[in-house]
């Protein structure tokens, strides 16, 4: 049966940590019993590749060495991989844990337990009771987007990336090359501020709108990375939350809570309506027709027609 | 259950660490403190023994449990506490500072939080950089919250006025609260007093909020598994087709739905069951000209004598 890859890494954590000088990819070959049954040199070499790379991923420090015959030597040095000493006390141990179980999303669940699982074994104190300390809130962050590990990746690493991109009102996706920035979780959906190469400009993309596969490019980053990048402001006046003007209009008594209570005056007309002065931002008009009969707008003329001509749409069909 | 190897390497690597500082560890103690099962574990003890500076040199780790204790013969230096990783530390780190702006978490557990965070930041160093190219917020509706949290902890009753969009009106309900959960918005799950069923109340839908005297009973429940998504719509709820155009895509991104299929056009045509169809009445005005409903009929009529009887109001106005 083949050796499980679990134990391979083991294998090579260990003798790359537990050397004091730099071991040859032959001595490493001889040491671990799963390279020796590995075949072919080119297949151990792809596998050791590979292996490397994951110790990388985990923290692991892989110094690579020339030694004096030309030979390639690898080791992980203890200093440069020692956990610097951090003390936390049981209360502090137990907001991390509940910080830890937020991650819906596999890579960074298991990237968060893993940490704690490090803290842990450089003596993090452990809850009385997990359930009795906190509070009783249980935050969760989703992520449902398929695009969001690599492009996590590719602004941890800030590597430029290109992917299809349809814009809420396109019939079909376009191809974007961005040199990505940051991603921001805002009312439970992921967003991505970055370069974009084509248009030249700063853009934020939704990423539930992002079709296909996001790949990265050779190359490093062209365009300065701003100290402070605002996703939520551009998020937000999309939602229409950056009201630039006000509107009014009249609302059945009883009806539309939630316009009463963003208004920022209510009058009693006194024949079954009110009258409401309420901020009018993006996306007003696409609101108040979800009341229906039930509101009415006075002004001003062009979210009055915008809203006529929404509700005709619908009249018609 | 299954582990990805990289998981488990990770855990193996810390499980030696904390082996050697604790001779004897009791099995259940140690799954705990790592946060998996016994199972889990075992599984690792099984491998570990396979591991070593050399195969050949009979450095083998030699870890052996009796299904109770774990003993380490030959603990070694090899296992000292590890840097953290990129992602570790990022993933640590966003999450801390995400919770730490929840309204309504305890001021003791925040401020636990915020010291973690900053020693956590120390011990990370320079991998710890990456973490500010991720952020998260989670809704704010304070005040609300700190009233459900209380009412949960000193197990009392609430009075909601609670606002349903489906049929744009408040109404009054007694809950007994179970809990708080984050998805997006903040929502919390109770035990409806009038409905005598579990609801689900997004807390900036409340509207007013008061703490009973009476004591909170819900039944006994099991907790619902939140990763699967919060509304599970029934096999009988009727099915409900909205036909939209591109600009009506975003239908797909908002409500969850058993189908989206791609038209011609660059639109969509989105099939899902709701228990409520006329709760998507909003839904057919709010798409206009983007989209409409083609079933349930009577659902796509209501949508349209709702938007005649809207335009009739326009008419002799100014």
């Amino acid at each position: 049966m083949a050796i499980a890859k679990a134990e391979r890494l083991m294998n090579l954590a260990l003798c790359l940590l537990g050397t004091r000088r730099p071991l040859s990819k032959r001595e490493l070959r001889g040491s671990i019993e799963a390279y020796l049954e590995a075949g072919t040199d080119e297949s151990f070499n792809r596998m050791f590749e590979r292996d490397k790379e994951d110790l990388r991923e985990l923290g692991l420090v892989i110094e690579t060495v020339e030694n004096l015959d030309g030979d390639t030597g690898y080791l992980a040095r203890r200093d440069s991989n020692r956990l610097p000493p951090i003390t936390l006390d049981a209360e502090e141990a137990a907001a991390l844990g509940l910080a830890a179980k937020v991650w819906q999303q596999a890579r960074l669940a298991g990237a968060a337990s893993g940490a704690l699982q490090k803290l842990r074994a450089a003596g993090m104190p452990e809850a009385e009771d997990a359930y009795e300390v906190h509070s009783a809130l249980e935050p969760r962050i989703p992520v449902h987007e398929a695009a969001f590990e690599p492009l996590m990746l590719a602004c941890r690493d800030r590597r430029p990336v290109t992917f299809d991109y349809r814009k809420a009102n396109a019939a079909r996706p376009e191809q974007r090359q961005v040199e990505p920035w940051t991603l921001e979780c805002w009312r439970g959906h992921w967003y991505l501020a970055g370069w974009d190469r084509g248009r030249g400009a700063e853009r934020v993309f939704r990423l539930s709108r992002i079709s296909g596969r996001v790949r990265s490019r050779a190359g490093a980053f062209t365009a300065p990375v701003p100290d402070v990048v605002t996703v939520r402001e551009t998020v937000e006046s999309w939602a229409g939350e950056t009201a630039t003007r006000t509107a009014r209009i009249r609302l059945r008594t009883g009806a539309g809570y939630p316009l009463r209570s963003r208004a920022i005056s209510v009058r009693e007309l006194g024949d079954g309506w009110d009258e409401l002065e309420i901020p009018y931002g993006h996306g007003l008009d696409a609101w108040l027709v979800e009341f229906g009969p039930d509101v009415v707008v006075s002004e001003p003329a062009d979210l009055r027609a915008d809203v006529m001509d929404r509700l005709r749409a619908v009249a018609k069909d | 259950m299954a582990t990805n190897a990289i998981d488990q390497t990770r855990r193996m690597l810390s499980l030696v660490t904390y082996l050697r500082e604790r001779p004897g560890a009791h099995v259940q103690d140690v799954a705990r403190a790592f946060g998996i099962t016994e199972d889990e574990l075992i599984s690792d003890l099984d491998v570990l023994p396979m591991c070593g500076t050399s195969f050949r040199g009979g450095d083998l780790l030699d870890i052996d449990t009796d299904g109770d204790r774990i003993w380490w013969h030959n603990p070694d230096d090899v296992a000292e506490p590890l840097r953290l990783a990129a992602d570790e530390a990022t993933a640590l780190l966003v999450a801390a500072r995400a919770v730490a702006t929840l309204p309504g978490l305890r001021e003791s557990d925040r401020q636990a939080l915020v010291r973690a965070t900053a020693k956590l930041e120390t011990a990370a160093g320079e991998v710890g950089a990456a973490s500010s190219r991720l952020s998260v917020t989670f809704e704010s509706e304070g005040g609300v919250f700190a009233e459900v949290d209380r009412a949960i902890s000193e197990r009392r009753r609430l009075w909601l006025r609670y606002y349903s969009p489906a049929r744009d009106e408040l109404t009054e309900r007694e809950v007994d609260p179970i809990r708080l959960f984050a998805v997006g918005h903040t929502y919390m799950e109770g035990w409806c007093r009038f409905s005598e069923a579990r609801r689900t109340f997004r807390l900036d839908r409340v509207a007013e909020i008061r703490l009973l005297d009476a004591p909170s009973a819900p039944p006994a429940l099991e907790l619902r598994d939140l990763s699967e998504g919060l509304v599970h719509p029934a096999a009988e709820d009727p099915e409900v087709v909205i036909e939209v155009g591109p600009g009506g895509r975003w239908v797909a991104e908002y409500y969850p739905h058993d189908s989206a299929e791609e038209l011609p056009d660059g639109g969509m045509r989105i099939t899902l069951r709701t228990p409520d169809p006329a709760s998507l009445r909003r839904l057919a005005l709010r798409l206009g000209g983007e989209g409409r409903i083609t079933a349930p009929r009577d659902l796509a009529e209501s949508a349209r004598s709702a938007a005649r009887e809207a335009l009739a109001a326009y008419d002799g106005t100014l």
